[in-house]
């Protein structure tokens, strides 16, 4: 039975080959994933390793409470501890440091950005054994005027030892004279951070940390034992200051650069497994295609002798092989792919350090897993087809009439779409992503097996506009397209997953970006919006207020902070604002209670939302806790409609300011007497100038940008997506070429009696435009519906508009079509090829 | 005899002269050591509204020789002309033109599109070339085939004579210069084969129509004007106003 299996396959190489390439892609994106996963992972491990590798123990203050993001928020501890600590028996050394907000200046005037990662100041510790800085040029910084800039940006930029350059700080920007280059680690720059640090002292005053240090890193005498002088270290500490090894600080640190880089992770593992679903519809599609054409061969297996049991073994054991090869294929190209992603994290400013590409047993058993896995699941319903053909079938003329078990369809597909809808439901409400994601898998499989019911009629009506304009062959087309509803649904399934998929997002897309603009009009009443260029920058200098106050012509400036606060127990975002002249800048509704006059007061506002959700009302004192500050309460000021720049927590800036160590504004709004206009603008921007890290943008504008993000966020969505549609598209390809292969006798017979072989093109190439529209139609139906259940799902989360794009969604089925007409090229030039003879002759 | 008349488009272009005429045909196939001469230098002529039969064991040629004279197959060597036109130096897009618009074809396994309807098949090498029929000829042929009910049947819904008949309409209708007919009623059984047949028979003798019909059947052969004998790629008989016994006759003197 086994050469049975091995002759099919050798016979099939083509169709298989196709087949395989549906697997091939995704096992590819799964292994170069998981390549570059660990590969980044094993990198950053070894390079913090190597940084505290001399660092015995590191001396801090206790995380106060950990933020959302998984940082823990830690306060400066005095100055005093270091004296304490030296005087520990068995501490060789210590020596504090600090670190906050610095961003060069590049040369040519603007901001140094990143893209993403940290813009950060440190103090330089002159210890080499301690420092994670090396100096690769120049002297460590002696004076308040020298910095010493890490190897990566110096690179970029052409730093030289000597230069002056512009640092902006939270405070004023200054300028600061180059004295040393240094490398982190063995690396350039920390994964794409720019790093300048200053000495010491300096550090503390720019810093705001004077008489304070971040943490002090303890060299141990040779010889001491670690443990013994770890608890030594521990009883000299004040309450809230805790010791560790220098071991969990570079854990920690590789730690939170991993988890990171883990959602990103996470994120090309989910697109890896949307193209490898797809690709699980076009191997059920291509094999139950092989199984009906090889009814006569299989069953004169069973005339032979073959069981049952035998039967199915051998088409699975025939998709096994198929997946075997494509996952080991997939791999090798796997390795590649993590080259490809790598330069793609660099292109969005994540600077990987040198390391060589890792490669663990677990990425060959997840690509061997999740290929075979994928493709033996698939073929296993048509395997289940295979059994039930008598072995009568191989003498008999009539070939096997389908569509038989059409009632079993209806009711299971009914189920899976049904059921996949409730999952849906309640992941949206719940939330949890989950049972999002399987039930919209129910939904497509569902889809997949009801589609065959809708095939024909909406085949035709495709087809008909086809058959007018291309006469018999778009006539032809129209009706092989129509001939078996169930293969024309079950190829254009996989088409349809990529579609609902391009379409839901493109229907989120639309929400996002009209609800971003709308809430700017909602919430902001100012002329100029001012805001870090950068996208995912931290903040900017909190003198930037002050700078636009003097402009003139502003009647009113607004600083807005951000920051994390626990509420109830509960870590939450927390907003301040400055409640003088509040109105101008800020458009504040109140509910309840007062506005500005309760912000002037140091009382919490909280939005109309959260004071249900909380049954909270104007004069509840709630208790508060801050990482700085600790435990407190705050009295509820007023409750106010929802407002997407604020948030739901909004406190004064004064109360903000004295909870928060140094913090940075992202955003300051400015009204002006000249209005938005032009000169407006250019005088505020003219009185900004020394801030190059800063945007200032008309209310306008500054949603333009937001819309211009969130169509930035679409189009990598797009691109990963594209993947899925290509595997989708070499469905297409197979069948086509499997039904070309089907109908060679019918093609050579309609070339016998005078089809040219542009009309015999034009003909499977209409068959290919209604199978990929109609998949489209599909898709992008489902996509529409999933797409307004999301964003209505995200409403209190700032989603308040659900907008349908039209247009995108006309241009994606255009878009389909053309893509059908791509995917038909090569069946038709094959069909168009038939020697009319041969073809002929073939029955 | 040289039927001219309405019933033959072409017959004003080239009033004169056979239907289609192969001169020195040669077709060999596989390489030098093992090749195999199918037809050996046939020269043969089917002249204009006649119905000629060829006959010959497995492995005469005959095939061959349809296949080269329709535009199917291209010659090794040697000339086909249908009417004046030389068709050995066609190209593919000058070959399916004159299949298209000149020669039509019945098969013995019917070969009609399956998913066209019976109507839709007889239209098809005219919706081919984009052309309207005569809707007159049309009728008259459904009615001579008495095909009229079956017209928006597919060919899974039709009988094998019935499926025949609608694939004789089709090769009828654009009054080709010459229909070629491979074993016609090779799947039919005897009572379809004798209406085909005299089908046949009464389009050569009322329309004109020039009909060349491979066949194994006596019988059919004896409905023809004249009937050539292929063996090894030689035409070796030639019968004319032939019976069923002279050509089973002849068939038993090739078989030794």
């Amino acid at each position: 039975m086994w050469k049975a299996t091995v002759k099919g396959l050798l016979a099939h190489k083509l169709r298989l080959a196709l087949t395989a390439l549906a697997i091939v892609l995704g096992v590819m994106f799964v292994s170069g994933t998981l390549v570059l996963t660990d590969t980044l992972h094993s990198t950053f491990t070894t390079l913090f390793d190597n940084v505290y590798q001399n660092v015995n123990f590191e001396v801090r203050g206790k995380a106060a409470f950990t933020g959302s993001a998984g940082t823990a928020v830690r306060n400066p501890i005095a100055e005093s501890i270091a004296a304490r600590v030296r005087s520990v028996p068995g501490v060789q050394y210590a020596d504090g440091s600090v670190s906050g907000y610095a961003q060069f200046v590049a040369p040519n005037g603007k901001a140094v950005t990143t893209g993403g990662a940290p813009t950060i100041g440190v103090s330089f510790e002159p210890n080499p054994q301690l420092s994670s800085l090396h100096l690769r040029q120049g002297k460590a910084p002696t004076t308040p005027h020298q910095v010493v800039v890490d190897a990566g940006t110096a690179d970029k930029y052409h730093f030289a030892v000597g230069d002056q350059v512009r640092i902006l700080l939270a405070g004023p920007p200054q300028t600061f004279t180059v004295c040393g280059i240094a490398q982190f680690g063995t690396a350039n720059d920390l994964a794409g951070a720019t790093i300048a640090a200053f000495d010491l002292p300096t550090a503390q005053q720019l810093f705001n940390r004077v008489g304070l240090y971040d943490a002090i890193d303890v060299l141990a005498a040779p010889g001491v034992d670690q443990n013994q002088l770890q608890r030594a270290i521990a009883r000299v500490l004040p309450p809230g200051v805790e010791v560790v090894t220098g071991q969990t600080v570079a854990n920690e640190q590789s730690g939170s650069i991993n988890q990171a880089l883990s959602f990103f992770s996470t994120a090309l593992l989910v697109f890896a497994f949307i193209s490898l679903f797809v690709g699980g519809f076009t191997i059920f599609n291509t094999f139950s295609i092989i199984v009906g054409q090889r009814t006569r061969e299989l069953a004169l297996l069973r005339i032979l002798g073959a069981s049952r049991r035998q039967v199915f073994r051998s088409v699975l054991g025939e998709a096994a092989i198929v997946g075997l090869v494509a996952s080991l294929v997939g791999l090798g190209l796997g390795v590649l792919a993590a080259l490809g992603l790598k330069a793609l994290l660099d292109a969005f400013g994540l600077t990987i350090p040198y390391g060589p590409l890792v490669f663990q047993a677990h990425t060959v058993v997840a690509a061997l897993v999740v290929g075979i896995g994928v493709t033996v699941v698939s073929a296993v319903s048509p395997a289940r087809r295979a059994v039930r053909i008598a072995p009568i079938a191989a003498i008999a003329e009539t070939q096997a009439t389908e569509d038989r078990s059409s009632n079993r369809r209806i009711v299971i597909g009914s189920a899976l779409a049904v059921l996949g809808v409730v999952l849906l439901a309640f992941g949206l409400t719940k939330p949890a992503i989950q049972l999002v994601g399987i039930g919209a898998i129910g939904i497509f499989l569902g889809a997949g097996m009801l589609a065959p019911l809708v095939a024909r009629p909406v085949a035709s009506a495709l087809g008909r506009p086809l058959a007018r304009v291309l006469g018999i062959s778009g006539r032809l087309g129209r009706e092989n397209s129509m001939r078996s509803p169930r293969r024309t649904a079950q190829t254009s399934a996989a088409l349809m997953v990529g579609l609902a998929l391009v379409s839901t997002i493109a229907v989120f897309g639309a929400s996002l970006s009209r609800s971003a603009t709308a809430s700017v009009d909602d919430a902001v009443s100012a002329d100029y919006i001012v805001t870090n260029g950068a996208t995912g920058a931290a903040g900017f200098s909190q003198s930037v207020a002050a700078a636009a106050g003097r402009v003139p012509g502003v009647t009113a400036v607004s600083s807005v902070y951000n920051g994390q606060f626990e509420f109830r127990g509960s870590v939450t975002n927390l907003a301040g604002v400055s409640p003088y002249r509040l109105s101008e800048t800020v458009t504040l509704r109140m509910d309840s209670g007062t506005g500005a006059g309760a912000l002037a007061a140091g009382d919490l506002l909280v939005d109309t939302t959260t004071a249900t959700s909380k049954h909270l009302t104007v004069g509840t004192v709630v208790p508060v806790k801050f990482a700085r500050t600790g435990d407190g309460t705050l009295r509820i000021g007023g409750i106010f409609k929802p407002n997407a720049l604020l948030g739901s927590y909004l406190v004064g800036d004064q109360v903000f300011l004295s909870h928060f160590d140094q913090p940075l504004p992202v955003a300051v709004l400015i009204r002006s007497s000249q209005g938005a206009s032009p000169s407006g603008e250019a005088a505020v921007k003219a009185g900004l100038s020394s801030y190059p890290s800063v945007k200032v943008q008309t209310q306008a504008e500054f949603k333009k940008t937001q819309q211009a993000q969130v169509n930035q966020l679409l189009g990598l969505v797009y691109v990963l997506l594209a993947l899925a549609v290509l595997v989708a598209l070499i469905g297409i390809v197979n069948t086509l070429m499997l039904s070309v292969f089907e109908r060679t006798h019918e093609i050579g017979l309609l070339r016998a009696v005078g089809m040219r072989r542009r009309q015999v093109r034009s003909m499977i190439r209409s068959e290919a435009v209604i199978l990929s529209v109609f998949g489209a139609l599909i898709g992008v139906a489902i996509g529409t519906g999933l797409g307004v259940a999301f964003a209505a799902s995200l409403k209190q989360q700032g989603i308040t508009d659900i907008v349908v794009p039209f247009t995108s969604l006309v241009v994606f089925l255009v878009l389909a079509a053309l893509l059908g007409l791509g995917a038909a090229s090569w069946p038709a030039r094959r069909a168009a090829r038939l020697d009319v003879l041969a073809a002929i002759a073939a029955e | 005899m040289t039927l001219t008349g309405e019933a033959s488009p072409d017959a004003t272009a080239s009033p004169s002269g056979p239907a289609a005429r192969a001169v020195g045909l040669v077709k060999t196939y596989g390489a030098s050591d093992t090749v195999v001469r199918a037809l050996d230098g046939v020269d043969i002529a089917f002249e204009r509204g006649h119905f000629t039969a060829v006959m010959g064991p497995s492995g005469s040629g005959k095939s061959t020789l349809m296949h080269c004279m329709a535009g199917l197959d291209t010659p090794t060597s040697g000339h086909v002309f249908v009417g004046d036109q030389e068709i050995s130096t066609l190209d593919d897009s000058g070959l399916t033109r004159l299949r298209r618009d000149r020669i039509g074809f019945v098969f013995q396994s019917f070969n009609l599109v399956p998913t066209l309807t019976a109507r839709e098949n007889i239209l098809l090498p005219a919706d081919l070339a984009g052309r309207q029929v005569d809707p007159g000829w049309f009728d008259y042929l459904v009615e001579q085939l008495a095909i009229g009910d079956r017209l928006a049947h597919r060919p899974s819904e039709l009988s094998g004579g019935q499926q025949q008949r609608v694939a004789c309409a089709r090769a009828l209708i654009g009054r080709p210069d010459l229909i070629f007919a491979d074993e016609p009623t090779g799947n039919l059984d005897s009572n379809a084969s004798a209406e085909l047949l005299a089908f046949l028979r009464r389009s050569v003798t009322e329309f004109g129509q020039t009909i060349a019909m491979v066949t194994h059947d006596p019988r059919g052969a004896a409905q023809a004007d004249r009937v050539i004998f292929l063996a090894d790629g030689n035409v070796v008989g030639d019968l004319a106003a032939p019976t069923a016994e002279a050509v089973l006759e002849q068939m038993k003197v090739l078989g030794n």
